[in-house]
């Protein structure tokens, strides 16, 4: 499955302009502000004109890699999810980045720039974080006396009390499965101060038993709760908290009207609160013919001025800490929880064999948390499983 | 002069020249990609070696394989039923001469054009926690709580059934509503004549000669029905997984487009045999007739 649609292309141009391909995965709202807000600054600074394809994060290693076979390399510069990098860097489809890594502006937060280093060079540039926050509706909470839970056990009671007040759970895990079921499962472990890529870390069968404990005064939502779906439960109001991406903040109060909604960081676990950076990073493919240009776009997206458009246009956070000057008032308080989010921020370990870690985590969320069978049991079995994958990677 | 200097094609070489499109479409877009998935489903990921069958120990394996192989026989099965029981029903409904016939066989037409995509989105606003078979349900007095559908139990796969009904029952509708039009007139005269009930006509006569376009209909819902897809991804996501959403999964998320060709082969194996099974047991002449 490929998708490869030319997206962008500036009306007009002459035939005389160099241009810049770049691949990014957007949603349409995104694309349009980066049409027309984000890239023709870029096209008027450079005298040239930018191709933007959108490729999905799990088609562009293939894409590379056959346009790396072939010897014709079309893509100048790419965003790629930051946690399908392992694979570009180990089959050798990305530049060595790390003589640039002094043209990353010092306003840069110096955490976003470890998530593009690996085997001590730096491969990717920072360009878009993102960190999950709590979602919470506080009309329903002032209505039944409750506060946002900081804690696991804050969470069991709330998850608890919303039950017993409306028959039905309120509270949200996104239990659909796949990425946005693991990248949850991985920052509730870290918070129960487990190693998420060991199943039998005590800290990783304790976030089982707590989930399965939980599970029954969950929201029956939770098996289809994913990051789009859980922004509809949070408008229908069939939930009242639930931890999603920031750019759900905008489409909740703005397009849906609920200013009840409101935002913090989330809870602690019974060790930290931890939560995961995910988001994009920049590279540039080996055999790209317009490096030069494609370094300069970068630091063109780590700009202030860019920066700025993504937070207050898109409510993405930024990579810099004074990009959230255009921000509007009402979106203040939201960016506070994000940064809050950000401050016990944690990346994923990059490790070649991360897609079957998701599919084993999501069997054991399946099995013990769904299905309610022994968490040791099965946390055992798939722990060998998952060790034997280790050791074939 | 002639534009074609006294050349004339022969019937043969016009043939060629007007399937010849045709061809190159279903070789290279149809043929080839089913018969590459086929090959890469019998090539280990790791070795790359070939033949090996390590992507079927694997997809047999895995938990949620034969529950989505079970998912996916149930679907497929009371679908199948249900379609063609209301399919044949909305027929006879609409092969009798009432007032405004043409626009009742129009408005049961509609769901036909409605994309899958859309008609599920529209269904999870029937089917959600808080949609609106609930709210039909708590003011009629039936639940005190929102019902669950999507728990991934029997109703689950019942919700995906009432869905993919609502949307392509008018097609099973047509293919009846077009054998029940040829079926002769005389035919029923004679039956009357002979002083059949209502239900002795339609046992002996509408039954008999309809059967060529329930086969038609069941071949043709039958081969959609298994290979299900857009409509349960979007309306149950995972808490159902059948075989084309399980191999999906496998290729998106776990980027392993070798146990997704294993598992999308397996599929086309089960289509294949429920087919010829099928055509084994009511005779192929009933569809060339």
């Amino acid at each position: 499955m490929m998708v490869f649609t030319l997206a962008v292309v500036r009306q007009g141009a002459g035939d005389e302009l160099k241009s810049l391909t770049l691949s990014m995965r957007l949603q349409e709202s995104e694309w349009e502000v980066m049409r027309k807000r984000v890239l023709p600054g870029f096209e008027r600074q450079c005298g040239c004109r930018v191709k933007a394809s959108d490729i999905p994060p799990e088609g562009l290693a293939k894409i590379l890699e056959a346009m790396a076979r072939t010897g014709r390399m079309k893509i100048d510069v790419f965003a790629q999810d930051n946690m399908r990098l392992a694979e570009l860097v180990e089959s050798r489809l990305v530049q060595d980045l790390s003589t640039h890594e002094r043209r990353i502006p010092p306003e840069v937060l110096s955490s976003m720039v470890e998530a593009g280093r690996f085997h001590g060079k730096l491969y990717f540039m920072p360009y878009r974080p993102n960190v999950q926050i709590a979602y919470y509706n506080g009309a329903r909470f002032r209505q039944y006396g409750l506060k946002p839970p900081r804690s696991w056990e804050e969470l069991r009671e709330v998850a608890r009390r919303l039950k017993e007040r409306e028959g039905i759970g309120r509270v949200l895990f996104k239990g659909w499965g796949g990425t946005p079921t693991s990248t949850l499962l991985y920052e509730w472990i870290l918070s129960a101060g487990g190693d998420p890529l060991s199943l039998m870390h005590p800290g990783t069968v304790r976030t089982f038993q707590f989930l399965q404990e939980l599970w029954p005064d969950l929201s029956p939502d939770s098996r289809r709760a994913k990051w789009d779906t859980t922004n509809q439960f949070l408008a229908q109001e069939s939930v009242y908290l639930a931890q999603n991406w920031p750019f759900g903040v905008r489409l909740l109060v703005k397009e849906y009207g609920k200013t009840e909604i409101k935002t913090y960081s989330g809870w602690r676990g019974p060790v930290r609160e931890a939560h995961v950076v995910g988001g994009e990073v920049l590279g540039i493919p080996v055999g790209a013919p317009q490096t030069g240009l494609a370094l300069d776009l970068i630091r063109y997206m780590q700009s202030r001025e860019v920066q700025e458009t993504f937070s207050s246009a898109l409510a993405w956070p930024s990579i810099r800490g004074d990009g959230y000057g255009e921000v509007e008032a009402w979106m203040k308080p939201h960016f506070q929880a994000v940064m809050e989010a950000l401050g016990h921020g944690v990346f994923r370990k990059n490790v070649p064999y991360w897609a079957e870690f998701e599919r084993i985590i999501n069997e054991a969320f399946i099995r013990t948390v769904v299905e309610r069978q022994s968490v040791d049991e099965i946390l055992n079995v798939l722990h060998k499983r998952l060790e034997a994958v280790k050791a074939g990677s | 002069m002639s534009f074609t200097n006294g050349w004339k094609p022969s019937k043969r070489a016009l043939n060629v020249l007007f399937l010849a499109p045709l061809t190159v479409y279903l070789l290279g877009l149809t043929l080839s990609p089913v018969a590459y998935t086929i090959v890469l489903s019998f090539q280990d990921r790791a070795s790359q070696d070939f033949p090996s069958l390590a992507n079927y120990r694997a997809v047999l394996g895995h938990f949620q394989f034969s529950r989505a192989l079970l998912n996916t026989l149930v679907i497929t099965a009371l679908g199948l039923s249900l379609e063609l029981l209301f399919g044949l029903a909305m027929a006879l409904a609409l092969a009798s001469r009432f007032l405004g016939r043409g626009w009742v066989r129009a408005l049961m037409l509609i769901p036909l054009g409605v994309p899958t995509i859309v008609s599920a989105a529209n269904m999870r606003y029937v089917f959600g926690t808080v949609g609106y078979l609930n709210e039909f349900l708590y003011r009629m007095g039936l639940i005190e709580l929102p019902v669950d559908w999507g728990d991934g139990g029997f109703k689950t796969l019942l919700t995906v059934v009432v869905a993919d009904m609502w949307k392509v029952t008018p097609l099973v509708m047509l293919i009846l509503l077009a054998g029940l039009e040829a079926i002769p007139g005389e035919l029923y005269e004679a039956a009357s004549t002979d002083g059949a009930s209502q239900w002795q006509k339609f046992r002996y006569v509408t039954l008999p000669l309809l059967k060529s376009s329930i086969t038609m209909a069941l071949i043709i819902r039958g081969i959609d029905a298994f290979r299900i897809f857009a409509l349960p991804l979007t309306l149950v996501g995972r808490s159902a997984p059948v075989l084309s959403t399980y191999a999906y999964f496998e290729y998106l998320d776990y980027n392993n487009p070798y146990t997704s060709a294993a598992g999308a082969t397996l599929l086309l194996l089960m289509i294949l045999t429920a087919v010829v099974a099928y055509l084994k047991i009511v005779g192929t002449e009933e569809v060339l007739h």
